[in-house]
């Protein structure tokens, strides 16, 4: 598999960090579809939010190289059939949260919370902090789309962290 | 004696203008070549990152404002509306930015290349000029008044914006090259299916 690094836009210094791995695969497309409905059927069936999609999407991504790697995946297809299946489900995922309105943001947001077994004061607290949203974003994602996401997340774990420490008064009439 | 003079240096100016005039401009093939990527980039960014409907949408939509007005929290009401009126800037500024280069790109080298007739110069420049001058008149509003103060005209600039993404992907069409996709993936090494 042979990786080329590409920028978008070589004229814009706006575009420079938000640069595109291009791979150039030996892997049809045929193979990349199969993994990327296999990867829907078996693995994301499992996770119904697309917030969880999201991050366990780009965990699987390699934070040096920009690729994905999924072992059973590339075992029933190729390594890069996996790969390039991968980064269409979350570029999938990705576009989902986009879509996603601030209630259903709000919502994803708890229940994400709540299946992670962790205290949800200290989840508020560390996205608050770390922000690891931030790096959840598909490589080669409009800025303007990906600001979006982190401005909605950002206003949802403040009605979050709002509900967790003290209740709501009741909605304006 | 003077006038003399004063003719010799009229004539000697005119020669320096007409001069420079007449100078050919100094174009590189790859400089012109990078403008022309630079304008399908602007292109590319308008169509695909910029004006999608369902961004806008949601970028504009009243439904969050109406969900946050319902939680009842004026500090949760100010951080909405600071994060979405930056967002809103963030839009009209980039969507201003890629017009003008689009604008610098028709101005400089498409005349050059596609049959373009005087009353359509003219009126592809008054897009432009009008686009550009809404833009300004948008960021304004959003910076004073918010994010939901102009939703017809957020909706206006789109169009015209679109329109004129038209107008240049006319000009910049021979970039595109329909075979090229044909040729990645299905090869392997030592047997090319190209």
């Amino acid at each position: 598999m042979e990786i080329r690094r590409q920028g978008t836009r070589p004229f814009s210094p706006k575009w420079v960090k938000w640069e595109v791995f291009v791979v150039n695969f030996s892997s049809n497309q045929n193979d990349v579809v199969a993994a990327a409905d296999d990867l829907r059927r078996r693995t994301l069936a499992h996770l119904p939010l697309a917030l969880e999609r999201l991050i366990y999407l780009a965990s699987t991504r390699d934070y040096n190289t920009g690729l994905y790697h999924h072992d059973g995946l590339a075992q029933r297809y190729s390594e890069a059939a996996a790969c390039e299946g991968l980064a269409n489900c979350h570029r999938e995922s990705f576009q989902e949260l986009l879509a996603a309105s601030l209630e259903e943001l709000v919502r994803q947001l708890q229940a994400y919370a709540d299946s992670l077994g962790a205290l949800s004061s200290n989840f508020v607290t560390a996205w608050k902090e770390l922000e690891p949203y931030r790096v959840a974003v598909p490589v080669g994602t409009d800025p303007l789309a990906a600001e979006f996401v982190f401005s909605n997340l950002k206003v949802a774990l403040t009605i979050f962290e709002r509900r967790l420490f003290q209740p709501l008064r009741a909605p304006l009439a | 004696m003077i006038a003399l003079l004063f003719y010799i240096g009229a004539a000697v100016c005119l020669f320096v203008l007409m001069y420079a005039l007449a100078r050919p401009h100094r174009a590189p093939v790859e400089g012109i070549a990078n403008q022309f990527v630079a304008a399908r980039g602007s292109l590319q960014t308008l169509q695909q990152g910029l004006l999608p409907t369902n961004l806008l949408n949601r970028i504009f939509d009243r439904r969050d404002l109406d969900y946050i007005d319902g939680q009842a929290a004026p500090d949760i009401r100010r951080l909405f509306l600071s994060q979405r009126q930056a967002i809103s800037l963030m839009w009209i500024r980039r969507v201003r930015s890629e017009i003008l280069n689009l604008l610098h790109f028709h101005r400089s080298h498409s005349r050059f290349h596609t049959n373009i007739s005087i009353l359509t110069e003219i009126r592809l420049a008054l897009d432009f000029a009008g686009l550009l001058f809404v833009c300004r008149i948008l960021e304004t509003i959003f910076s004073w008044r918010g994010p939901y103060a102009a939703p017809r005209l957020v909706q206006s600039v789109a169009t015209a914006a679109s329109r004129l993404c038209t107008a240049s992907e006319k000009s910049l069409a021979f970039l595109k090259v329909p075979g090229v996709s044909a040729f990645r993936g299905d090869s392997t090494p030592g047997n090319a299916a190209v």
